[in-house]
């Protein structure tokens, strides 16, 4: 039994050390995942009574429709749920009181709720989050892509307008993956990967925290921790919003789309390299989707792919901001 | 009327034999006419509207000559059973269609009758009348993710060709 338990405290203490250097990512995974829940659990035990908002409805067909739903417990899904499967199946984001809302998000108030799909008549908005999720599903397949040895480090998701033909995300692989170049069976692999993930149909579970809860979240990723405090110093109610998506949590820019299983069409197109930066050798991937609504050609979508293997070009303003946080966070550490 | 190799070699025979016989064919023509012109959209059986057709443009090509013309007004009485219409096909009618010089009318097939037989039915009407139109409107909008997506393309394609033309 001594030796048992003696045993066990030499491989708890071995393994904190190993976990310090390199902690295999499946339980970086469940930690964040961890974390995740009881931030989540906490929030919604803020609402211990069943307290009725009003919530009226506007869109096509559902003006002047006032529902009585839950606080902190209804999100416009449910909204969506009292009238048809298509407000449930083709809603991608909400508008509640002319501001964003992911639509698995709690209401918290009284409000006018609109669902935005992406047949609106100005589905802009709907479409610049669903660029943002498809750049987010991107990162969680790179993820989960490579073996348990090799580290990936997601740096972000680099707003591009849809407009630039391909969504992007930036990402460090392992020192040892420097010199791999991606063939076309490696992006075949990781585009099914992220076709099984559609085929999951997995909800974004948005959740808005505190950054020393986003800082527990990601303390295993340095990287990750000056994103989530340059993303707090910015916002102005210093939150930050966490999504999750399976057990994968993620940072995100903006408001992300319902669920994965919206994309129908999903390509990654191309990883390219872009030379050596603060946190190693930084590479692009980049990818296209489509919604499951607008089904595209093959031969349309042939174009559009060929198209997306070209190198987005980011705009300089966004490319200077993670230097110079870069630069200060160097500043920090001597 | 449909092109087949009845009508290839029709004789002469140019309109289908319908009713009791020639007479009562045109008093038929007359009624559902009228009605057509009443109405402006009317639900008939396809061979009834097929051949109302051509004696309801006729009739619209009769009524641009204008009330003061003797021939207009004797097919106007004619072929409408009721005489209060007769304003209405000169005064309402024949100025919506000033502009046009032909197919002032549409010929829509819907389903087989289901209460009676299942004949062919079809709906005639007049071009420009207020009711909702018969084909759901065709929705273009630039602002969707793929016709974004193909503006890029252009835009780019454009770029390219004008790149290489210097």
């Amino acid at each position: 039994m001594a030796t048992r338990s003696a045993c066990h405290v030499f491989r708890r203490r071995f393994s904190a050390t190993a976990a310090a250097l390199h902690p295999p990512p499946t339980e970086v995974r469940g930690h964040r995942s961890a974390v995740f829940s009881r931030e989540q659990a906490r929030q919604r035990a803020l609402y211990p009574r069943v307290e009725k908002i009003e919530v009226s409805m506007q869109g096509p067909g559902l003006d002047g429709t006032l529902l009585i739903m839950n606080r902190g417990m209804s999100t416009p899904l449910s909204c969506a749920r009292h009238f048809t499967e298509y407000h449930v199946t083709s809603s991608a984001l909400a508008l509640v009181d002319g501001e964003l809302w992911p639509l698995n998000q709690p209401l918290t108030h009284s409000c006018t709720l609109s669902l935005l799909t992406f047949k609106d008549s100005d589905p802009t908005l709907a479409n610049q989050a669903y660029w943002r999720s498809c750049a987010a599903l991107l990162g969680q397949v790179l993820k989960t892509a490579f073996k348990d040895d090799y580290s990936v480090e997601l740096i972000g998701t680099p707003e591009v307008p849809v407009t630039s033909g391909a969504f992007c995300c930036d990402v460090v692989l392992d020192p040892q993956l420097d010199s791999w170049t991606p063939s076309e069976e490696s992006l075949r692999s990781l585009t099914k990967a992220a076709q099984q993930l559609i085929q999951q149909d997995l909800a974004w579970e948005p959740l808005e925290v505190a950054p020393s809860v986003a800082l527990e979240v990601f303390s295993h990723s340095r990287c990750k921790q000056e994103e989530v405090e340059r993303k707090a110093s910015q916002s102005p109610k210093a939150t930050v919003t966490l999504y999750r998506c399976g057990d994968h949590v993620l940072l995100s820019g903006g408001p992300l789309v319902a669920r994965t299983g919206l994309c129908s069409q999903y390509e990654v197109t191309a990883v390219h390299s872009l030379g050596q930066g603060p946190w190693g050798h930084h590479r692009r991937a980049q990818g296209l989707s489509l919604p499951l609504q607008l089904p595209a050609h093959h031969t349309v979508w042939r174009k559009l792919r060929q198209r997306a293997q070209k190198l987005v070009e980011v705009l300089e303003a966004e490319k200077v901001t993670p230097s110079s946080s870069s630069s200060s966070s160097d500043s920090t550490k001597q | 009327m449909r092109l087949t190799l009845q009508l290839l070699i029709s004789h002469g025979r140019v309109a289908r034999r319908m009713g009791l016989g020639p007479e009562s064919r045109i008093n038929m023509l007359r009624n559902i006419l009228t009605g057509l012109v009443r109405h402006e959209r009317i639900e008939t059986t396809r061979a009834r509207a097929d051949e109302v057709q051509f004696y309801a443009e006729k009739l619209i090509d009769y009524a641009k000559k204008g009330d003061t013309d003797e021939k207009a007004m004797k097919m106007a009485s004619f072929w409408l059973t009721e005489k209060d219409l007769v304003p209405k096909l000169f005064k309402v009618l024949a100025p919506r269609f000033e502009k046009h010089s032909k197919s002032y009318t549409r010929m829509v097939r819907i389903p087989n009758r289901e209460n009676l037989d299942r004949a062919k039915m079809a709906v005639l009407e007049y071009k420009g009348n207020p009711f909702p139109p018969l084909y759901p409107a065709k929705k273009e909008n630039q602002l969707t993710l793929i016709n974004q997506l193909l503006q890029g393309y252009r835009e780019e394609r454009a770029r390219e060709l004008a790149a290489n033309a210097k």
